[in-house]
């Protein structure tokens, strides 16, 4: 108890003498894991516009109405034996019903005034290898139409085939570039923050230096020494942590909840997803305190 | 309780502070370490606080080859078994006295009430019960002193080790000094005081070990500066 009253009055002296230094790597530390936090938060809202648009699947085959589970069963088997296809889910009217319910449960009129009956049962496929699409249309004997664009297929009971392939790499395009700049500034910071974290230490244990010459001198061990300091990077470290997490909420409270239901096919981040991102946060904010403590109190130590 | 055996230490640099010094002291002696400067009585006790390892050669405190230790645990053990003063006091200036003394036990983990009983106590011994909550900018000289002293014995050590305790201070202080080093050595601690100060040695008339570059070169009981 003592020892811990100990660590935490030094610990409190040290931020305090250290105010402006301290004050620098707080809030590096803030923007940084502000940053990272944002890298993850755009990551997980274009996973979420990705799918909303297309399921998490490649490719759609809609069924025409009414479906008979005879002509669901051969089907199946048949697309599930094509090489190029790695899983087929059978959709049925109602599932279909339901997803779209979800998708625009912000939009009343959509799911209010669009019976279920409308929405086609169909099969979700995966393919194995995405250049090998064609082994599927070929096979339900599908041609694109030449007004419309959509792709038609001659197979009894198909009513025709999506193509997410192309929407799916452009989204994963768009979120690999935005999710990478974004965390490509993250860890510049990161590092930033780290060696201000580090040199904060530094320099408190520099001013303290005639303190822990004494301090070896009676025979404290090193870890006594030490443990002030690397608690003063982890407070550090913790506040800019808080502070980021605080901004992301606010930024979900004005900038994302602003968005919401303006744009109806938008499924938007919610309080869960930022909540969901807060441990790697702090993880981050806990990697930062342990290498600016392991390189910021090197020095001074050797007894 | 100390023994340096053909002990030799050489510098980085390549300056040899010591060469193949042997001394022994026994339990409860009062030994001067005299010399022209450099002529290594700081790297002798700095050798002993194991702040330097010897290049050759071994150093024994308390039964200890203090070679063999490890920064983890060893080294901190036996600097809890000896008690240092220096010549600038090295007292912390935003601490009162007694926070001074008290830093001592507080850092190397001793409990509140042994704390609270052992500073006033010390305080008391050294001479300045009565001024446990002044600063060190309040103090004179001989009482900075003495509260250093006070801060090296709190923990009760088996060895003191003064560099040039004496140094700052004006001879009538100095002789205070000496007469309360002279007490602690009287109640079983090892004193061993590296000096400049010939009319202290002469006056006390103990052990005298001379170093003339890096040598032992006289080991007189109850002898003089020169």
């Amino acid at each position: 108890m003592r020892r811990i009253e100990f660590y935490f009055r030094e610990t409190a002296a040290g931020i305090r003498r250290n105010g402006i230094m301290a004050f620098a790597a707080m809030s590096t530390a803030f923007i940084a894991l502000f940053l990272f936090g944002l890298a993850l938060i755009i990551a997980r809202e274009i996973n979420l516009v990705i799918e909303a648009v297309t399921g998490n699947v490649q490719v759609a085959v809609y069924l025409s109405d009414p479906v008979r589970p005879e002509t669901v069963t051969r089907l199946q088997t048949e697309l599930q034996q094509l090489p190029a296809v790695a899983s087929v889910e059978y959709e049925n009217k109602d599932e279909a019903c339901a997803r779209a319910k979800k998708l625009f449960e912000s939009n009343p009129a959509i799911t209010e005034n669009v019976p279920c009956e409308v929405y086609p049962a169909s099969f979700r496929v995966t393919l194995a290898d995405t250049s090998q699409y064609g082994q599927i249309t070929a096979r339900l004997a599908c041609e694109p139409d030449p007004t419309t664009h959509d792709i038609t297929c001659s197979e009894p009971g198909v009513l025709k085939v999506l193509d997410f392939r192309d929407i799916l790499d452009r989204l994963s395009a768009i979120t690999r570039v935005l999710r990478n700049g974004v965390l490509f500034i993250a860890v510049i910071m990161l590092v930033s923050a780290t060696v201000l974290v580090a040199n904060t230490l530094r320099m408190g244990m520099f001013a303290r230096r005639k303190e822990i010459g004494i301090m070896r001198l009676v025979g404290a061990t090193n870890w006594r020494i030490r443990v002030p300091f690397l608690i003063e990077g982890l407070v550090e470290a913790l506040v800019g942590a808080a502070l980021a997490i605080i901004t992301l909420f606010l930024v979900k409270v004005f900038v994302v909840d602003q968005l919401r239901g303006r744009i109806v096919w938008l499924p938007l981040i919610r309080n869960g997803d930022v909540l969901a991102i807060t441990p790697w946060i702090l993880i981050a904010a806990a990697g930062v305190a342990i290498v600016a403590g392991t390189i910021g109190i090197r020095r001074f130590l050797d007894v | 309780m100390i023994s340096l055996q053909n002990v030799t230490k050489t510098y980085k640099n390549g300056v040899t502070a010591l060469e193949s010094v042997s001394i022994e002291i026994e339990k409860g002696e009062f030994v001067f370490v005299v010399g022209p400067s450099g002529s290594g009585k700081s790297t002798t006790l700095r050798l002993l606080l194991r702040e330097e390892e010897p290049s050759a050669g071994e150093v024994f405190v308390a039964g200890k080859n203090v070679v063999r230790l490890s920064s983890l645990g060893g080294i901190p053990k036996l600097r809890r078994n000896i008690g240092c003063v220096f010549q600038d006091f090295k007292l912390l200036q935003d601490k009162t006295v007694f926070e001074n003394v008290s830093f001592a036990l507080e850092v190397i983990g001793k409990p509140k009430h042994v704390i609270d009983a052992r500073v006033p106590e010390i305080l008391d011994y050294v001479g300045l019960g009565e001024k446990l909550n002044n600063y060190p900018d309040e103090l004179s000289g001989g009482e900075q002193q003495r509260v250093s002293i006070a801060r090296a014995c709190v923990n009760r050590p088996l060895v003191l080790l003064a560099d040039e305790p004496t140094g700052n201070l004006d001879p009538n202080t100095s002789v205070d000094i000496m007469r309360l080093l002279d007490k602690v050595n009287k109640i079983g601690t090892t004193v061993v005081m590296a000096t400049h100060d010939q009319a202290i040695v002469d006056a006390m008339r103990k052990r005298v070990i001379e170093l003339d570059r890096g040598k032992v070169v006289r080991d007189q009981s109850r002898g003089v500066y020169s």
